[in-house]
């Protein structure tokens, strides 16, 4: 029986190639993507907030456009509350798992 | 195009209503107007609608356009004279009558006007409702995600 136990190679660490990826700077990864929708509902608001202002002044401005512009804004708001609370729901899901 | 232009189109024929109801409303009080600034009596004014024409845009919105479905707006396009000849009554008294005594009024008939504002009333209804829907349609989309 002339079989031996040998340690293992020994691995050449200065030499190792990790694959590690670095994001490249010009993609746009999903949190700016939110980061962006964010700034359109500011933005909707802030419209409809302008609006608003000038129906109050009485500064000739339409109604229904204040109200068109209010409605857009209360979408956008709930769209992006739907988005945030389906990415806290996933993260949750990722936290509770058990190993 | 997606839900919110929708809204937009909507939006469009709410003020070309309103503009409508405005200048039934300028018919209806100037009925018996015979004096005007630029001389003669009231001329009755039209209202004449159109397409809402696209804006200037870039060669991607126009590609994009081909896409949907040609859904437009309504402008106001103008406000015309009406061309029918003012009514002549005859009131030598009146400081407007002239050498034959004659006075000229619009040719204005407020039952039609009514009716005209009773229609703009309506549409403008309509485009609430139809706005109202959309807002529902995209609650609803958003519904989904739930």
């Amino acid at each position: 029986m002339g079989n031996t136990i040998s340690g293992l190679p020994q691995i050449d660490w200065a030499n190792v190639q990790l694959d590690v990826r670095q994001p490249s700077p010009d993609r746009t990864d999903f949190f700016q993507t939110l980061e962006n929708a964010m700034d359109k509902v500011q933005e909707a608001q802030a419209g409809a907030d302008q609006q608003v202002a000038g129906v109050l002044q009485g500064n000739g401005q339409d109604l229904h456009t204040a109200m068109v512009a209010v409605e857009k804004a209360d979408l956008t708001f709930q769209m992006m509350m739907q988005v945030r609370n389906k990415i806290v729901q996933a993260y949750q899901t990722i936290s509770q798992m058990q190993f | 195009m997606n839900l919110f232009g929708v809204l937009d189109i909507n939006a469009s024929a709410l003020t070309a209503e309103r503009e409508r109801a405005e200048v039934t409303a300028s018919n209806l009080a100037n009925a018996e107007t015979t004096s005007t600034p630029g001389g003669g009596p009231y001329k009755k004014q039209l209202v004449v609608f159109e397409t809402e024409r696209p804006g200037r845009e870039d060669f991607a919105q126009t590609l994009s356009r081909f896409g949907d479905l040609h859904a437009r707006g309504v402008t106001v396009e103008k406000v015309v004279d009406d061309k029918s000849p003012p009514v002549r009554r005859y009131e030598p008294g009146h400081p407007d009558a002239d050498a034959d005594g004659y006075v000229s009024f619009p040719n204005i008939n407020p039952a039609e006007e009514m009716v005209n504002l009773m229609g703009a009333a309506q549409a403008y209804q309509l485009n609430v409702s139809a706005v109202q829907a959309t807002k529902a349609m995209i609650s609803e989309t958003l519904q989904i995600l739930t």
